[in-house]
């Protein structure tokens, strides 16, 4: 992986009337990965997809993708930028070879022939209307637009969430194939965490339109841990660590902490944290409760 | 791009050509016998020297015969209204069903495909209103031979009022679709708006688009320039005090009044506001200027508000 | 040819199931010197994981000099794999048998011993991972 980054975003708002759907947002998406965007509806995924893809305007900050506006420089910017927007939306009444030309149409640098061998690859027949066919294979077709135009970029909000599993894996594993073939960043939005670890190495997580995590899946695991021991405050290791979820029972407490450095306590059971769970840890997770001053660092590496 | 928007586009203009092909379905053969009736029974001849009782029998009973289909023709005045709504859905569809955002993130700008979708429709619009103008007006020949071209059916449905018409109903439902986003929703209420607007047009604002004249005249003798014109209102004052008046433009009182009966020793006076038929071409021309002004401002808030707000 | 498998609820990272299973066939002799491992964009379809991961593992599989990767070619089972060689199973195999006795002595059941022994197998492959990491 390079160290370029596809996406930068510095303090991006958006604002709707008076509620503000992201906040504060700064983030970095480095070439090369498949980003997981996570947090429940109406945390800010698909505003933040948006103003990714220069569908919005932002109200606060700024957004840049390829180095560029993706709003002011729309023209340029969405040649390299390959969307997938929630439901898939498609002209029902175009034929599958009509889409592909729309496609070819719209954008200046278009692989007709990757296209038509993907189409005929999914045993799809080029002159059925698009609204005849199913939703995974509609969610393919708008795949393959996204796809055929060799974007640098592939941005995909909540495309499994109405899909059957086997459909969903399909279209996740047409997604993998551009990113092994072509070297892709891929950014792809959901609020089902389960099937994202083996796909994605990267990690956002929204609540409330703030940003909570960030940064290789990997570093994030290997640097929480969930400590079980006899019951006892968490003041103590509040000091040194973030505490990020407790719970007790009359004889035993567990935390999930972000840790800085070792944990060194004997007392405390220690156990690795799967992706899932450090999601939902997040999710209930107050964001105005104080973190602790010193800078995080891996664990164990 | 201005393939793709015509492709989707494709679906409404078939229909706005289906519903011309059915009008001319009914008024091509109609027309021709209607104009051969009209050779044939020599009513030009009437009309051009005086007419006398054999001619206004002849005129009377030629009018009588294409009475039911000059009745439907006057609905014709709906066209616009259908075709405008109608060629307004491609742009709320893309709208309602998300399909913009699979546009606006191919690589063109959003300006470009406002620009060239709604130009479309517009072109479309006036083609279609302007291609029922004539043909209705190539239908009417003989008829507003008769009865001038300032009867409400004849002059809503000729000249070029039609394509005023036309735009205001595209802008007025878009500009509903840019609000809503829902297709069925904005083109009903956007055709039962047009239709609204269109009846104070008729009965009411016409008559202030150019400054109307005053007729004044004793008797039964009803000045001939009446009978093509459009009249406003009309009073009859019997020495100088009203006895009558009407302000709907349903036949001259004077030749029905019985005051203005021979011998009846009243001094009847007959006073009308009307158009005449040489304000044909200038109240045309302003109605559907006035029309296409209004339309246009809504298609433009239309562009506008979907250019600036939609995510 | 070789297929993987992954098993989610194994606990051990996906890019380490496949250096396991990759060892594991050159053992068995389902992959012989010279044989090409699947692709990565092959193993991304099948499994439906980040390339990164496959990379990850033929990489490790490379340090090991289990397997060589040619530029533009594919990946290679190499001419003289280095594993655990066959006798050194024997004495394991004995090694294990005397275990299992003891463990059973110690009134351990056939699912105590076998949550024993998963155990010592993740802990020690996670200081395997540290170990190349």
């Amino acid at each position: 992986m390079s160290d370029f980054c596809v996406v930068r975003t510095r303090g991006l708002g958006k604002r709707y009337g008076a509620a503000w759907a992201l906040r504060d947002c700064t983030l970095e998406i480095p070439s090369g990965t498949v980003t997981a965007l996570v947090g429940s509806n109406g945390a800010g995924k698909t505003t933040l997809l948006h103003l990714i893809t220069g569908l919005g305007r932002p109200t606060d900050g700024s957004v840049e993708v390829l180095g560029r506006s993706p709003r002011d420089e729309a023209q340029n910017v969405l040649q390299d930028v390959g969307f997938v927007a929630q439901d898939h939306p498609l002209y029902r009444n175009l034929s599958i070879a009509e889409t592909l030309d729309l496609g070819r149409r719209l954008n200046p640098h278009w692989d007709g022939e990757y296209a038509r061998e993907r189409v005929s690859r999914l045993g799809l027949d080029p002159g059925h209307r698009v609204g005849k066919l199913s939703g995974g294979q509609q969610a393919q077709i708008a795949l393959t637009l996204a796809l055929a135009k060799r974007p640098q970029l592939l941005v995909l909000d909540e495309p499994v969430a109405s899909l059957d599993p086997l459909a969903r894996r399909e279209f996740l594993s047409g997604v993998l194939e551009a990113v092994a073939e072509a070297g892709v960043t891929v950014i792809l939005s959901s609020h089902i965490v389960s099937e994202l670890e083996r796909v994605c190495d990267h990690l956002i997580t929204l609540a409330a339109g703030h940003t909570q995590l960030e940064g290789s899946i990997e570093e994030l695991l290997a640097c929480h841990r969930i400590l079980i021991g006899p019951r006892a405050d968490a003041a103590s290791v509040a000091r040194v660590h973030n505490v990020i979820r407790e719970s007790h029972t009359e004889r035993q407490t567990t935390l999930l902490v972000r840790a800085n450095g070792h944990v060194y306590d004997t007392c405390w059971q220690q156990h690795e944290v799967d992706l899932e769970e450090l999601v939902l840890a997040y999710m209930g997770y107050d964001p105005g409760t104080p973190l602790a001053a010193a800078p995080l660092e891996p664990v164990a590496r | 791009m201005t393939w793709v928007a015509w492709r989707l586009q494709r679906t409404e203009t078939l229909v706005a050509l289906l519903v011309l092909a059915l009008v001319a379905v009914l008024l091509v053969p109609t027309g021709i016998s209607m104009a051969n009736a009209y050779h044939h029974d020599g009513i030009g001849s009437c009309l051009s020297s005086n007419p006398g009782f054999a001619c206004s029998n002849k005129i009377g009973a030629f009018q009588s015969q294409y009475q039911t289909l000059n009745f439907i023709t006057n609905w014709f005045t709906l066209l616009p209204g259908v075709l405008g709504v109608l060629l307004a859905a491609p742009f709320i569809l893309d709208l309602e069903h998300g399909t913009y955002r699979l546009a606006w993130t191919q690589s063109i700008t959003r300006r470009r495909w406002l620009l060239i979708k709604l130009g479309l429709a517009v072109l479309a619009v006036i083609a279609a209103n302007e291609a029922l103008s004539l043909l209705i007006s190539w239908w009417r020949a003989p008829l507003t031979q008769i009865t001038g071209r300032l009867d409400s059916g004849t002059y809503d449905t000729t000249g070029t009022v039609a394509i005023g018409y036309g735009l205001f109903a595209l802008g007025l439902a878009l500009a509903l679709g840019a609000l809503w986003r829902r297709s069925a929703v904005s083109l009903t209420v956007g055709f039962v708006g047009y239709f609204a607007v269109r009846i104070i047009d008729e009965y009411w604002l016409r008559g202030k688009l150019v400054s109307p004249l005053h007729a004044v005249w004793h008797g039964t003798q009803v000045p001939g320039y009446l009978s093509s014109a459009s009249i406003l209102s009309q009073t009859v004052t019997v020495n100088g005090r009203v006895v009558e008046s009407n302000s709907s433009s349903g036949g001259v009182l004077g030749a029905h009044s019985q005051l203005a009966a021979p011998g009846s020793g009243q001094h009847a006076v007959f006073h009308a506001t009307y158009q005449p038929a040489s304000f044909f071409w200038t109240l045309q021309i302003r109605e559907t200027l006035l029309f296409t002004a209004v339309g246009a401002a809504m298609l433009l808030f239309a562009a506008w508000w979907t250019y600036r707000r939609a995510v | 040819m070789i297929a993987f498998h992954l098993d989610n609820r194994s606990g051990v990272p996906a890019y380490l199931q496949l250096v396991l299973q990759v060892r594991h066939a050159v053992r068995m002799g389902i992959l012989r010197p010279g044989d090409q491992l699947p692709t990565v964009k092959e193993v991304v379809s099948s499994l439906t994981i980040n390339p990164n991961t496959v990379l990850h593992a033929y990489r490790q599989l490379d340090m090991e000099r289990l397997v060589e990767g040619r530029r533009g070619v594919g990946t290679f089972v190499a001419e003289n794999p280095q594993l655990v060689p066959p006798d050194g199973l024997d004495a394991l195999r004995a090694t294990l048998e005397r275990w299992v006795t003891s463990a059973r002595g110690l009134g351990l059941d056939d699912e105590a011993m076998a949550g024993l022994f998963g155990e010592a197998v993740r802990g020690s492959s996670s200081t395997d991972e540290s170990k190349v990491a």
